[in-house]
């Protein structure tokens, strides 16, 4: 509960993949508490930031810190298990297993319980599992196989997954891919839940442009791998630099 | 509700079955199959690596025979200072199976982070190695194996056929709820999400090659208190024990058996070989047709096995509404 450091802070940010440069000097800071959205075309680099933050990519230059803390260069499990939990684009749930397993999963490293014995002798609490069965929407959906849920459900489940004990910072990768505009608002609502109610500091990568509007929330507006504005969505849909990298047709319509 | 606890009646009336059929054989035919509890046993640990957590191994024979051939050592007093006595065959059994896939799973899983396809080939490999290997010692017999091997006995008396039958049984059902416990603990719901999604696993804060790794070194120990268990039964061991061929037919055991379900995968290492056993002399080379066919059948079409519908338990309480 530090105060004086930011929850996240990116600090040139430099990815490389042989000559192509995804992202290309990216810096940005965000409290906690709080709830930002990065907007932006498909390939302007969004997922591969997540990938540098979560520690799925190396970075070629640049640093990531988390509350004060330096965390490039370590690995995913040891990120994840300092309160950064990511949801990726492709709903990330165990389609073989019951949502109740899927939960489980989710739930039995609490505490530190990561290992094989651990885990063999772990029990993890009902209340929580019921708790985030709620968040779900899933409660009457235990038992089921993820694999009969609806798109929107899975991405439903696979946020109430994340939210562990020591969560502290959620990475949302397009979590309304694919859903229906009434699925998107649910959404929307349950992120201003999560930080409101939970506590967690947000960070949503989009380029659905009415889920970053139904969201209020401060946008970064990336493109070809820089933050080329920001701030809330009047302003940046004002911005002639936003509206011609990308609102383009939108805006003008 | 009643529909799920079918599997919970049938794998208590399966073990009654095994229980009644010690009372109706005896001789040649019994001791045979106290024998293939042997099978089953090294059947239940690669059901848990492979059937739990998708981990394909092609050399698990490496582990079995590594248990036949440590506790012939040591029944052979071949090893210096460690005796003869039984107990100590068991522990050095153990001790080289487990420590054998730990070598195998820290080369793989850790280092190299194999799975799949190429996870096993490397065991593929190991085990036609192992097997050659063994066939240039001396120390270990070379191509003829290991003699002599002395029958288990008690106080002094060799054990009968009924009593080593039911001997076998109590080990290998101690065996089975062992493995049933550990599939039944948040661990065990660990690897099935590791067969399904390890990417994701990873992403929750775990680290699934060490996870991976303690299904497959307790599935090496299983092999090896198996192989040792054969050996005492059998009384001579020999190269084939640690090879690829008795890794390919556990594979055939389970996947007809139901390699998802540990009592399923255990049936199938009684049944398949029982089955070879009799109808090898009825049906000579068509037996391996008939086998072959029976395993592409399922594969294709029942994935489940042959047992493994009937046989799968309820999931624990504690995943239910």
């Amino acid at each position: 509960m530090s105060t004086s450091a930011p929850m996240l802070k990116v600090d040139g940010l430099v990815k490389r993949f042989g000559g192509v440069v995804a992202l290309d000097g990216i810096s940005f800071e965000i409290e906690e508490g709080s709830v930002h959205a990065i907007l932006g075309p498909n390939g302007c680099g969004k997922t591969t930031l997540f990938n540098l933050i979560d520690g799925s990519l190396k970075t070629t230059a640049g640093r990531v810190e988390f509350d004060g803390h330096r965390i490039d260069g370590l690995s995913s499990s040891k990120i994840v298990r300092m309160g950064i939990a990511r949801k990726f684009q492709v709903p990330g749930v165990f389609n073989d297993l019951t949502v109740a397993q899927n939960l489980e999963v989710a739930l039995a490293g609490e505490d530190g319980r990561f290992g094989f014995l651990g885990l063999l002798l772990a029990r993890p609490e009902r209340v929580r599992r019921d708790r985030l069965a709620e968040v779900a929407g899933l409660t009457e959906k235990l038992e089921y196989a993820v694999a009969e849920l609806s798109h929107g459900e899975k991405q439903r489940l696979e946020i109430a997954m994340l939210l562990t004990r020591n969560v502290r910072l959620l990475l949302l990768d397009e979590p309304t891919a694919g859903m229906s505009v009434t699925e998107t608002e649910a959404i929307a609502e349950l992120v201003c839940v999560l930080r409101d109610e939970h506590g967690l500091t947000v960070l949503v990568v989009e380029h659905d442009l009415l889920f970053v509007k139904t969201l209020g929330a401060p946008i970064l507006v990336a493109n070809d791998g820089k933050i080329i504005a920001s701030g809330d969505y009047d302003a940046i849909s004002q911005d002639p630099r936003v509206v011609q990298s990308y609102l383009g047709a939108a805006a003008n319509a | 509700m009643k529909s799920k606890r079918r599997g919970l009646y049938a794998t208590v009336a399966a073990w009654v079955a095994l229980g009644i059929l010690g009372l109706l054989f005896d001789g040649w035919l019994l001791s045979q199959m106290a024998i293939y509890f042997c099978y089953g046993m090294f059947a239940m640990g690669l059901s848990l690596i492979w059937g739990q957590a998708g981990i394909l191994s092609f050399g698990q024979a490496i582990f079995f025979g590594a248990g036949a051939y440590g506790f012939a050592l040591v029944t052979l007093n071949k090893i210096p200072g460690l005796g003869v006595s039984v107990a100590m065959g068991f522990v050095v059994a153990i001790v080289l199976a487990t420590a054998l896939a730990a070598v195998i799973a820290s080369l793989t899983f850790a280092a190299r982070g194999l799975s799949g396809a190429h996870f096993a080939i490397v065991t593929l490999c190991a085990a036609v190695v192992v097997e050659t290997a063994t066939t240039r010692s001396d120390y270990l017999g070379g191509y003829n194996g290991l003699f002599g091997i002395p029958p288990l006995s008690w106080n002094g008396t060799m054990i009968g056929d009924h009593a080593l039958y039911y001997l076998m049984l109590s080990i290998t059902l101690l065996a089975f709820l062992s493995v049933v416990a550990i599939i039944r603990s948040p661990y065990g719901t660990l690897l099935e999400a590791i067969r399904d999604n390890e990417h994701r696993v990873r992403h929750l804060g775990y680290v699934p090659h060490h996870l991976k790794s303690a299904a497959f070194i307790l599935a090496g120990a299983l092999s090896g208190l198996a192989g040792a268990l054969f050996a005492a039964q059998f009384g001579f061991v020999s190269p084939s024990l640690l090879g690829f061929a008795l890794s390919t037919q556990v594979l055939v055991w389970v996947a007809v058996g139901g390699r998802a379900v540990p009592m399923a995968a255990m049936l199938g290492a009684l049944v398949v070989p029982g089955a070879e056993n009799m109808l090898s002399n009825v049906l000579g080379d068509v037996w391996l047709l008939v086998i072959g066919v029976l395993f592409v059948a399922v594969v294709v079409a029942a994935r489940g096995g042959v047992f493994g519908n009937l046989l799968r338990l309820p999931l624990p309480q504690r995943l239910r509404e």
